[in-house]
């Protein structure tokens, strides 16, 4: 019996390039954790988007998968959603998958990603020993297949509509709260059951964005937010600005240095380029108008993203990051930062990187929109 | 990820919550110089009954020592700063990529051979693990999870308050139910009036056609909905975690008798004897850092009794004329041999 035989097509697709890894690797079987905030090593192997307490994957070269779980929820709603996966329900993930994997001890064992697995796993004193397979599973999640994509085209689709909600929820005396209650009810009644949402909103006294606060939104508030949904378990992310009110000469000036700079980082899109190559092409805007100082990390994490199975996945858009951008790989190019004359703004567009050059995936227009105050 | 309100009420959690509880560690803490207690979206149970702190994202590291109030490291950036100043009740935000390594330094500036304790010390994720070893290399560094869910057992005022508000929440959100159509809607529903009336962040899963298949789903593509269908929120507020769940027939009401029998049967905790006679039942609580975990239920191999005066969360399927009614509310354990009794 195919034990896969129930599983989507990508799913199936993805379990098969996992294999192919691990046998050009040499590895046996996989040991893949996962948990709600980074999810998408789990997702990858075994299509379950988790949502509660700690999951453990462990796949054999043969593609039997075994799903140990200790959300007692979350493990019925695997055995309903991942048909093909043996679910195992257990109050202690990691000695329960001790006791599975002591039964391979002499077999050659990787783990990913390495740095979240439990303690325990990891500790001399077991009968097995797990290498790190983080960079095995990486590149299989930055170099995605065609399908990989379509679910990132259909995710952008929602969330250049999303936006168009957020403009429409956003009004003076409205608490930032209830704006983000609208957008993630529009989601699901769009099907989206995943989205990851920040805001925020004022002027110079904001140097980021945060989850929503009970601040109420006031005329002449800068509104910045950055909109993540899922389709298929794969983000996609898109940011924008606006404006309660009409938009000051300095708010309009300091939106065009962030539109130019997204431009440059989007026409740095290209195989062959590096994450560092886009990161530079943004700042380079900044520095030409004496915003040096804003492209640092006290003002700003990251220059853009990778976008997948998780929302902020590698590469970095940074400029110390040098892997090499490849055809199949989805970002988030987004200049995200602090001006010193109005605030913090963002900007950003989803891309992919194609055979010859960049897709972008983000319609919205890259406008500073304004809204009735 | 958290997508509803973070925020914290002094007037729901003052300053004195968060100290009492700290001085109830502390004085449990004996051996240990210093307790390190972790923390990410997941995860976050621990960190937020003792400072009200809700990492919205990434990941923490909670260092209580001395007399002081305790520190925290975080791995999210200087930006956000001010945001957790806001939300919590800790003496000192401390930013750093790489959190075990400032952890250790921490405590090892103050005694390099400290006694510590770290709460679900077996699992921390390994990477974190390695960092406090290295930066701390003569640091004793021992599991405290049995002494922390000690301490954290039985729950205070604020948070019977706190789940009674996460409760009311989760009621009113599933009141939506009955007059949408459609899953999709339902959801929607139930969710924005979830984080309208500020919930931290609520899962709304639905069993779509109680006649197939009574396991409660997370919807991606809309599923045709049966004549009876069940919705279930899991809501947070402030922390505190409670999961309702309601079951509609769209041919007639559902009976009473369920209800009454689920309120006699968890009358009875922390005994599971008259749960145990439902087709399925699941009762969850916090010990120590998962919000909702299992600890007695059909599937559940080793049970672990909640205490007199905690919080759980419980769930059945419960079948009446041979119809499945999938129901669940939290629950307050007696105290003292009193009977547990449901939040409204």
């Amino acid at each position: 019996m195919d034990m896969m035989a129930d599983n989507t097509p990508l799913a199936i697709a993805r379990r098969h390039r996992l294999l192919d890894a691990m046998a050009a690797a040499g590895i046996d079987e996989v040991v893949v954790y996962g948990n709600a905030w980074q999810g998408d090593y789990l997702r990858y192997v075994t299509d379950f988007g988790i949502l509660e307490g700690h999951g453990i994957a462990v796949i054999a070269a043969d593609g039997a998968t075994e799903l140990f779980l200790d959300s007692a929820t979350d493990a019925e709603r695997a055995e309903a959603e991942t048909p093909g996966v043996a679910v195992r329900l257990c109050g202690d993930v990691a000695r329960t998958v001790g006791v599975r994997l002591d039964r391979v001890a002499n077999r050659r064992l990787a783990a990913a990603p390495w740095r979240f697995l439990p303690a325990w796993l990891a500790a001399a004193a077991r009968s097995f020993t797990v290498e790190d397979g983080t960079a095995l599973v990486d590149r299989l999640l930055m170099h995605k297949l065609p399908a990989e994509i379509d679910a990132i085209r259909r995710a952008a689709r929602i969330a250049d509509d999303a936006y168009g909600e957020f403009i429409k929820a956003v009004a003076p005396g409205r608490r930032q709260y209830e704006i983000a209650a609208d957008l993630e009810a529009y989601l699901r009644r769009r099907g989206c059951p995943d989205n990851f949402m920040i805001i925020g909103s004022g002027g110079k006294d904001v140097f980021g964005m945060t989850p929503p606060s009970d601040r109420r939104i006031a005329a002449g508030d800068l509104v910045t937010t950055e909109l993540t949904p899922a389709v298929e378990g794969y983000y996609v992310q898109i940011c924008r600005t606006l404006v309660t009110g009409t938009a000051t000469v300095a708010q309009a000036k300091a939106f065009a240095i962030y539109r130019e700079a997204l431009e440059a980082g989007i026409a740095a899109v290209k195989p062959g380029a590096t994450a560092a190559d886009v990161a530079c092409a943004e700042n380079d805007v900044f520095r030409k108008f004496g915003l040096g100082d804003y492209v640092t990390s006290k003002y700003t994490r990251v220059r853009g993203h990778g976008i997948g199975l998780f929302c902020d996945s590698k590469p970095h858009i940074l400029e110390d990051v040098d892997t090499p951008l490849e055809p199949g790989m989805a970002l988030i190019v987004h200049p995200n930062t602090y001006h010193p004359e109005v605030g913090y703004l963002v900007l950003g567009d989803a891309v992919v990187v194609s055979q010859t050059g960049v897709e972008v995936l983000c319609r919205t227009p890259r406008e500073l929109f304004e809204v009735p105050a | 990820m958290r997508r509803g309100l973070i925020a914290r009420s002094k007037t729901e959690q003052p300053d004195a919550l968060f100290d009492a509880r700290l001085l109830r560690l502390r004085a449990a803490m004996g051996g240990f110089d210093a307790l390190l207690v972790y923390t990410n979206n997941t995860r976050p149970a621990a960190v937020s009954w003792l400072t009200g702190f809700v990492p919205y994202w990434s990941e923490a590291l909670l260092v209580v020592s001395g007399n002081r109030l305790p520190v925290l490291v975080v791995a999210l950036t200087f930006r956000v700063k001010p945001w957790i100043e806001r939300t919590s009740r800790v003496a000192e935000v401390v930013h750093a990529p790489r959190i075990g390594i400032e952890a250790a330094r921490f405590i090892a500036g103050h005694k390099p051979d400290a006694a510590v304790g770290v709460v679900d010390f077996d699992h921390l994720p390994v990477g974190i693990a390695d960092d406090l070893r290295d930066a701390g290399p003569r640091l004793c560094l021992s599991d405290a999870s049995d002494r922390f869910a000690e301490v954290r057992a039985p729950a205070d005022p604020a948070e019977i308050m706190l789940t009674a508000r996460a409760s009311s929440i989760a009621a009113a959100a599933l009141s939506q139910v009955g007059s949408r159509n459609g899953a999709n809607e339902i959801v929607a529903a139930v969710e924005r009036d979830a984080r309208r009336n500020g919930a931290e962040e609520v899962y709304v899963a639905m069993a779509p056609d109680l006649a197939g298949d009574q396991r409660f789903l997370r919807l991606e593509r809309e599923p045709a909905l049966g004549r009876r269908f069940s919705v279930r929120a899991s809501v947070a507020y402030k922390g505190c975690w409670v999961r309702r769940a309601v079951t509609i027939d769209r041919d007639g009401r559902v009976s009473d008798d369920a209800e009454a029998a689920f309120a006699d049967a968890i009358s009875l905790l922390p005994s599971d004897r008259a749960l145990s006679r439902f087709s399925t039942f699941l009762v969850e609580g916090c010990r120590i850092a998962q919000p909702l975990e299992a600890l007695m239920g059909s599937r559940i191999a080793a049970p672990c009794s909640p205490v007199a005066g905690a919080v759980v969360s419980v769930q059945a399927c419960i079948e009446l004329d041979g119809r499945p009614v999938l129901i669940a509310a939290p629950a307050l354990v007696g105290a003292s041999g009193e009977a547990a009794s449901i939040f409204p």
